[in-house]
């Protein structure tokens, strides 16, 4: 009855064991780091007794094959584990966290595509005359700078010198959120709209030049309609899935943003649990991450089903 | 009457570099319902004409130099965009050779068939949906309701030609100009899109201009030809006269190419008495109960039924003998052919390569028949190394055979092109270089290299022109002589069939239908389906009708 939706009620099977090896992955990559996460929390305190006890008291001490058994326990019961340093369930962190982060992925990628719409269309149509030059050379430009730099310069600029937004940091009314918000978004906005606009003109011009537009402009369709009602869906269709793609590296990416605007979301907490080597705040970011990056393919699987009626998995 | 008259119309190719003349001074007039043919190689400025009437030149870098396009009194060429686009669909539609490309995929066939309602006429929702079904029934879908909320890819091939048909009706035009709209398209099918467009104009009164390479396509349908070559209109007269007594030499020779049927049966009957059957001889292939079976998909959860490609194919090719098999697209002649070279994995069954069992000994059998077995492939471009020069493809072949000794190579490559009617000045030249035709010879060389007792040929002349093809036919006859090659020859073209085989195998579904003496099979065919192929063949002759709509029905019900 679902038709060409079937998947959705299966693919969820089928990424059980994906999930499964990724927490094989982490589990095992968290632990190569080398440290004594009790050594770091005790620091100079530490005593061989006091590191003894800290050890029992997270299951440190215990063979890494054990250790991991207890993790999917945790997992099965909704919990990942006590944090070593903030001494309260991964779990529970995270959910104080993923706010920032979660605003921040959804408004800077729909800051991106209210760019690269446009943006890619305006090129498209305007092929080589200078809107188009224009544009390339913004996407070579947004391309070209690294986050951290951008983000840095957007701070001097719009925070310090014009003292228009808040320099860092995250507020607690929905307006201060917003506001803290705009540089973070924009700094990842600048690089991920450019790589969006790069592949969306090529596939506009391509459909621009196709045999749909030369037939519908042979019916006397107009060069407007042509390119809103053939060019435009069809262009859609490859672009969503490199967006998928590229919203799985912005999650990761979040880390450095995070850092740079001193966000209070995933990504801190990741380079925090890190330094302190925080096993399980590690592995409990990490699982979530990657959990997302599945949910956002899914998701585009979902769309690209809707948008192209060929389209069968 | 005349509703459009093209009045020395030359376009021109234009660049930094050059200035090049793609169509010169083509005048033509066009009458209230009548069907014009064009007729012309690939190349020889068709559908450059088409698009120039339209204005809708496919590159900035053409442009109409001279000449006046009228319709009905009013001339169109200098129209602005915006009057232009009302020209386009509502006065001259247009419908082209690939019907996959040129339809929308992720749009309703219905709401682009609603898109040139609403543009051109005024009609509310309701009625655009009812018209659209209107159409839909007129072109002939079986159930034009659910073709309305379908896509492009649910169809076959020729009911997405349909489907354009009723995309450019749904403009009310009064002139369709169509572009090569049967080329893709199996001959049965073609018959009924050339009866289509037919009834189109007996009912609506449409005019058309119709642009094809085959000559009997236009013969069977058209009221006037004209003969284009190198942008040039060389004839142009009514069609019996023009067929019966050609002015130009370019149309005779295109005449003269035509693999039409009826006067081959005299020189065929002569030949008889050379070729005697010697049933005697152990077969060069044997295929004995031949299934073969694709699955269609399968995932974790769900297990499609697998397609029957070949259902029980049983068939001897003897030594010597010029095969050639037949039939529609989907009916399992490639798979056959493929499975014949160990390239398709046998569901079940046995083939039998001059004695050595595929499926017992396949690795022996495979080295063996590889040795001995050469394919030419269908798109003679693709099936070229665009970066090899013709020497370098030849010379791999001959190297990794090793049969012949390193020094005595260059004499070999000289010979192999001279086989195939090439001068030695090919050797450095690269496939971008060459012609369609010239690309195939080097493909059948290439195919020779090996010194091969079976050639099987995969519609090897179907993308090419035909007098190009008639070139390849003959060398393929020459070939036969000089070397006593078996040849398996795939295509749907019956007429080139007849022209080149002794016996013929008739496929439908994965099935041999008929098989036999080509001439007893052409003839006097046992089944319908033969007989339905058959009849659906354009002919060159004016006065026989394209394939009987009883035919098409019968095919259609299969």
């Amino acid at each position: 009855m679902l038709g060409r939706y079937r998947f959705v009620l299966f693919r969820p099977f089928q990424l059980l064991p994906v999930m499964f090896g990724i927490s094989v992955v982490t589990f095992i990559l968290v632990r190569l780091i080398p440290g004594d996460p009790a050594r770091v929390l005790l620091g100079a305190r530490s005593t061989p007794t006091a590191l003894a006890k800290i050890r029992a008291q997270y299951g440190l001490d215990e063979p890494m094959i054990t250790q991991y058994f207890y993790f999917l326990k945790n997992l099965v019961h909704g919990e990942m584990g006590r944090s070593t340093l903030y001494k309260i369930d991964v779990l529970k962190l995270i959910a104080t966290r993923i706010e920032p982060t979660l605003m921040l992925v959804f408004f800077a990628v729909l800051l991106s595509l209210v760019i690269a719409v446009p943006l890619a269309a305006l090129s498209a149509r305007k092929q080589g005359q200078w809107p188009d030059h224009f544009a390339r050379i913004a996407v070579t430009a947004g391309l070209g700078f690294p986050q951290f730099w951008l983000g840095v310069m957007l701070i001097i600029l719009f925070a310090v010198s014009l003292n228009w937004l808040p320099v860092s940091g995250y507020g607690k009314s929905f307006e201060d959120k917003a506001l803290h918000l705009v540089l973070p978004c924009l700094t990842i906005a600048l690089s991920l709209s450019s790589v969006i606009t790069r592949s969306l003109r090529a596939a506009m011009i391509s459909g621009l030049n196709s045999d749909i537009a030369t037939a519908a402009r042979a019916r006397g369709v107009s060069e407007n309609t042509v390119f809103w009602r053939h060019v435009v869906p069809n262009a859609l269709v490859p672009t969503i899935n490199l967006l998928a793609v590229n919203i799985g590296w912005l999650i990761g990416g979040t880390v450095v943003v995070e850092s740079v605007f001193a966000l209070p979301g995933m990504g801190q907490l990741l380079v925090r649990g890190i330094f302190s080597r925080d096993y399980m705040v590690v592995q409990g970011v990490a699982m979530v991450f990657a959990v997302a990056t599945l949910l956002i393919n899914f998701l585009a699987d979902i769309l690209t089903v809707a948008l192209d009626p060929r389209v069968k998995f | 009457m005349t509703i459009l008259s093209v009045k020395g119309l030359s376009v021109s190719y234009q660049d930094k570099v050059e200035t090049r003349s793609l169509l010169e001074d083509a005048t033509f007039d066009l009458g209230q319902s009548e069907i014009l043919g064009l007729v012309g190689e690939s190349g020889s400025g068709k559908s450059l004409l088409c698009r120039a009437i339209i204005g809708l030149l496919p590159s900035t870098k053409l442009s109409v130099t001279s000449g006046d396009v009228v319709l009905e009194g009013r001339s169109i060429l200098g129209l602005e965009e915006k009057a232009m686009m009302d020209v386009r669909g509502r006065r001259i539609g247009m419908i082209f050779q690939n019907p996959t490309s040129h339809l929308d995929p992720v749009m309703r066939i219905g709401d682009q068939i609603c898109e040139g309602l609403f543009r051109h006429g005024s009609y509310s929702k309701q009625d655009a949906r009812v018209q659209a079904i209107e159409l839909l029934t007129q072109v002939g879908f079986p159930d034009p309701a659910r073709a309305f909320r379908s896509y492009a890819h649910e169809f076959s091939g020729g009911m997405r030609q349909r489907a354009m048909i009723a995309i450019a009706l749904s403009c009310e035009p009064e002139i369709l100009i169509a572009d090569e709209p049967t080329t893709a398209l199996d001959v049965t099918v073609q018959a009924q899109i050339l009866e289509l467009l037919l009834e189109l104009r007996k009912k609506r009164g449409l005019s058309i201009i119709l642009i094809t390479h085959d000559l009997g396509v236009v013969a069977q349908t058209c009221d006037r030809i004209a003969v284009m070559r190198e942008g040039r209109i060389v004839e142009i007269e009514e069609k019996r006269k023009l067929l019966s007594a050609p002015q130009h030499s370019y149309t005779k020779t295109l005449i003269a190419s035509h693999p039409s049927f009826d006067d081959h049966l005299a020189s065929r009957a002569l030949d008889d008495d050379i070729v005697v059957e010697e049933p005697h001889i152990k077969p060069i292939f044997e295929v004995d109960d031949l299934v073969v079976e694709f699955n269609a998909g399968k995932s974790w959860f769900r297990s499609k039924a697998a397609f029957r490609a070949l259902a029980g194919v049983s068939c001897q090719i003897f030594p010597g003998d010029t095969i050639g098999i037949v039939g529609e697209s989907g009916s399992g002649k490639s798979t056959l052919a493929r499975a014949m070279i160990g390239l398709t994995p046998i569901t079940s069954g046995d083939i039998a390569y001059d004695g050595a069992v595929l499926t017992l000994k396949r690795d022996q059998a495979l080295r063996k028949l590889r040795r001995e077995v050469a394919m030419v492939f269908q798109d003679p471009f693709n099936a070229l190394n665009p970066r090899m020069t013709v020497e370098a493809m030849l010379r791999e072949v001959l190297e990794t055979q090793g049969e012949i000794a390193r020094n005595a190579i260059d004499s070999r490559i000289d010979e192999l092109l001279e086989l195939v009617g090439l001068d030695v000045s090919f050797r450095p030249r690269k496939p971008k270089s060459l012609s369609g035709g010239q690309c195939q010879r080097v493909g059948i060389a290439r195919a020779l290299a090996v010194n091969p007792k079976v050639i099987i040929a995969d519609e090897c002349v179907a993308a090419l022109d035909v007098t190009i093809q008639a070139q390849i036919i003959s060398l393929f006859k020459e070939l036969r002589e000089k070397m006593a090659l078996t040849i398996i020859f795939i295509a749907h073209d019956l007429a080139i069939v007849r022209e080149l085989c002794e016996s013929v195998i008739v496929m439908h579904h994965g099935r041999i239908v008929e098989a036999g003496r080509t001439e007893d099979v052409f003839d006097n065919p046992e089944q319908d389906y033969t007989a339905n192929l058959l009849a659906a063949i354009p002919n060159i002759d004016p006065d026989k009708p394209i394939g009987t709509r009883t035919v098409a029905r019968a095919i259609q019900g299969n």
